[in-house]
């Protein structure tokens, strides 16, 4: 089946027009494992180092699956970047969807504009027909989906699932045929409703920041005794938080969706992600949380300042690394991750 | 490589008197903040007209921010900003601004600022504007409002910006109510008409200014324009700044017709791409040592935003609104590389430029990006010799002096053999 990948620094794609289409939306990562060279030619040393990776990626040959691109607005790195992509990827078919930085009314219908734009030129590139039937038969799938990530979701705070494996199984979710990956996490729920939770006493974190797309990077948190047991991030909560409505125009719906659901640091009022996450420490019960922001990743770091002083007030602890999007940088952060483990109690 | 005579560019007699300009900008500030008048900050590529059609007092951080690095202020303001958790990576406007309001400075000399009514920014440019003017409405508690406007990039179609403007173009017009809501009146259309008709002639006599440029030698250098430019965008809308440039025009006029240029001996023509190092402006009178003169910035000429051909100025006066849209999606400052690249190949042929010069802004992200795309494609495309340099405009701690006069003296090296050929 063709895919179409998907440069995203949040998660506004709306994959069900793709999926109407009969295409597998391909939300595109980075390899922490990847020596950069030839990004290094296009993108200042200064820029964030997760677009820079996912562009050597690019550069390096994209699977012959693969037969287009969308990137979606979400901060400066993606549309400039977007060009620099169109120079040198080859691709036929590339389109830069500009999801509103604004939530209201008027951006609300922009964004349906630019989703019925999106159409159009698939409808044309690929010779589909993608009828609102067709996308409103998506959205009740990837709702069915939602629901059963947000069930799933549950057992990391329960402390039956590592909040790395619940990071693969997201991972694979965006990647994947949908329809394959229903039937996988109705396996997973019911495995995990028997599952008994782990031994080992961890420490309970609320996770938040830039795209985290490298699960290792969770695992080695959980070597140090800390367990991710809610997040707010792209590649997590925020990706199945709510559901799409089912009646009505389905276009409008995603537009709505997307800009109603738990809002991200691309967009505005950024400073409201807070009021999200100090519910989550609340409900969740978490010992601490953890914004993580890739090199360069200025929506965070523009936050940054405004969260910490907020947790402080509540007195939760919080606790702010920036990453070098490798994993050699591990072993230099897990000092500062284990004096964090150290500091906050355990329950 | 052996220096020529020290030859000094000469700054127009008119340019002197910017400073008493922007000195009645500063008084207008204090005025309004004295009369209890209504105060707005804008990020720069916001409609400023419309304030001023509003009868509100626009007072433009980014200035402010400039004035601080001039005087020697802006590293004091930064670091505080840093102590104060804002990383080193971002942007040194943000940061100096921050710094001022941190340091409560209300010192103008300093670049200090006040607490204004309410706050207008726009992604426009850059994110960092909104997030800027949010962190910052979010501390003095003032209402704040963004113009989001869509990203055109290098394959975005005709239709596409329709209904691009479409989107932005509501947006004013909740602007307007927005500010009518805080202010308690309405706009006067008859005002914004006056305002956009003023605005229309600022912008033109800038760019008349910019065509004497053309002449070689370029009657006018950046001890012009680099400061030249700040009523374009703190004061578009008013009359007295259009004398000012009337005069400029007039002088480089007569200075084209009796074949003299801003240099005594002018021996290559450059373009710098970015915004200055504002901390360090002496350091452009470096590049004179060899007779080498800056003949054009995108950054100061796009701020003259009427720019596109498809605009008239009976358009602009008689719909000084939602003409405001069709501006900001086409801001030369933020053209998509494909335009960007066009837009540079051809003012290197119309200004006769031999070489250009990029500044990678440290920190200007949205700036930076594409440059190492436009430098290849001028190089391999066009032949046109590029140089990058790597500093920062408000952060004196980014600018390596040493790294950067080595590079600029092995490019003027290059231009040299250039010429012999
Ligand atoms: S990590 Fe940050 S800077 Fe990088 S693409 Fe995502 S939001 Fe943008
Ligand atoms: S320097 Fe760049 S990032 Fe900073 S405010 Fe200006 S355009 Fe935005």
């Amino acid at each position: 089946m063709t895919k179409i990948a998907i440069v995203d620094s949040g998660v506004d794609t709306p994959e069900e027009i793709l999926m109407a289409a009969d295409i597998i939306p391909f939300r595109f990562f980075g390899d922490p494992s990847l020596n950069i060279t030839k990004a290094n030619e296009h993108v200042p040393p200064n820029h964030c180092i997760w677009a820079r990776n996912l562009l050597e990626r690019a550069l390096n040959g994209l699977d012959a699956d693969i037969k287009g691109l969308i990137t979606t607005h979400g901060c400066d790195c993606t549309n400039r970047e977007f060009d620099i992509w169109l120079e040198c990827v080859d691709l036929d078919f590339m389109y830069f969807l500009n999801a509103p930085l604004k939530r209201d009314k008027a951006a609300i219908k922009f964004f349906v504009d630019d989703m019925k734009e999106l159409i159009q030129q698939l409808e044309t590139k690929f010779n589909v027909k993608i009828t609102k039937e067709k996308i409103t038969e998506a959205i009740k799938l990837t709702n069915k989906i939602r629901n059963l990530l947000k069930e799933i979701s549950e057992y990391r705070s329960k402390m039956v699932l590592k909040g790395s494996e619940f990071h693969e199984i997201v991972k694979k979710v965006q990647q994947e045929d949908k329809k394959q990956t229903l039937a996988m996490l109705e396996n997973k729920l019911e495995e995990l409703k028997n599952k008994e939770t782990f031994p080992e006493k961890m420490k309970r974190i609320l996770l938040t920041g830039s795209v985290i797309d490298d699960s290792e990077f969770i695992k080695n948190l959980e070597t140090l005794g800390l367990q991710v047991v809610m997040d707010d991030i792209c590649i997590g909560t925020r990706y199945f938080w709510d559901s799409i409505e089912e009646n009505g125009d389905p276009i409008k719906a995603l537009s709505k969706y997307h800009l109603k659901k738990p809002i991200y640091s691309t967009k505005i009022p950024s400073l409201q992600r807070f009021d999200n996450l100090k519910h989550f420490t609340e409900k969740y019960e978490v010992d601490g949380v953890l914004n993580v922001a890739q090199k360069f990743c200025e929506p965070i770091l523009y936050d940054h300042p405004h969260m910490s002083k907020a947790f402080k007030a509540l007195e939760i602890p919080y606790l702010f690394v920036e990453i070098e999007y490798s994993r050699e940088s591990f072993k230099q952060l897990a000092t500062r991750f284990e004096a964090f483990a150290e500091m906050i109690g355990g329950k | 490589m052996s220096k020529g005579k020290v030859i000094k560019s000469q700054m127009l007699g008119a340019t002197q008197k910017l400073k008493n300009e922007m000195g009645r900008h500063y008084l207008a500030i204090e005025q309004a903040y004295r009369e209890g008048k209504p105060v707005a900050w804008a990020t720069s590529g916001t409609p400023v007209e419309l304030l001023y059609a509003m009868d509100v007092q626009p007072s433009l951080p980014e200035n402010s921010a400039t004035i601080s690095a001039a005087q020697k202020y802006s590293q004091n303001f930064i670091e505080v900003a840093e102590d104060a958790g804002y990383s080193y990576d971002l942007c040194s406007y943000f940061k100096t601004n921050m710094g001022v309001t941190l340091t409560k400075t209300t010192d103008l000399g300093k670049g200090g600022i006040r607490k204004p009514t309410f706050m207008l920014s726009s992604d426009v440019i850059c994110d960092t504007h909104v997030d800027w003017f949010q962190v910052q409405a979010e501390r003095f508690k003032v209402p704040h409002f963004t113009i989001d406007v869509p990203h055109v990039v290098s394959n975005t179609t005709n239709k596409q910006k329709n209904y691009y403007k479409k989107y932005v173009k509501e947006q004013l017009w909740e602007f307007l109510d927005f500010m009518s809501d805080i202010l308690g009146y309405e706009m006067d259309m008859e005002k914004a008409k006056e305002v956009a008709n003023n605005s229309w002639d600022l912008s033109m006599v800038w760019q008349d200014i910019y065509k004497l440029r053309k002449n070689i030698p370029s009657p006018v250098s950046t001890k012009d324009t680099f400061g030249g430019l700040f009523p374009l965008f703190t004061m578009p809308g008013l009359k007295t700044p259009i004398k000012l440039y009337k005069r400029m025009y007039k002088e480089a006029k007569q200075r084209v017709d009796s074949g003299v240029g801003a240099l005594e001996e002018e021996n290559y023509r450059l373009m710098f791409e970015g915004i200055p190092f504002w901390y360090n402006l002496k350091f452009f009178n470096f590049l004179e040592q060899w007779g080498a003169i800056i003949v054009y910035e995108p950054y100061t000429y796009s701020f003259s935003k009427f720019m596109n051909p498809d605009i008239t100025k009976d358009m602009i006066v008689s719909n000084p609104v939602e003409s405001m849209a069709e501006l900001m999606l086409s801001f030369w400052y933020i053209y998509d590389l494909k335009t960007r690249i066009k837009k540079f190949e051809e003012t290197v042929k119309e200004y006769n430029i031999d070489g250009v010069i990029l500044h990678n802004n440290m920190s200007c992200r949205p700036n930076s990006c594409g440059q190492y795309d436009l430098k290849k494609h001028l190089m391999d495309d066009f032949d046109i010799p590029c140089l990058i340099i790597d500093a920062d405009m408000n952060d004196p701690r980014k600018l390596n002096t040493t790294q950067v006069t080595n590079k600029l003296e092995s490019f003027i090296e290059l231009l040299r053999e250039r010429k012999k050929r």
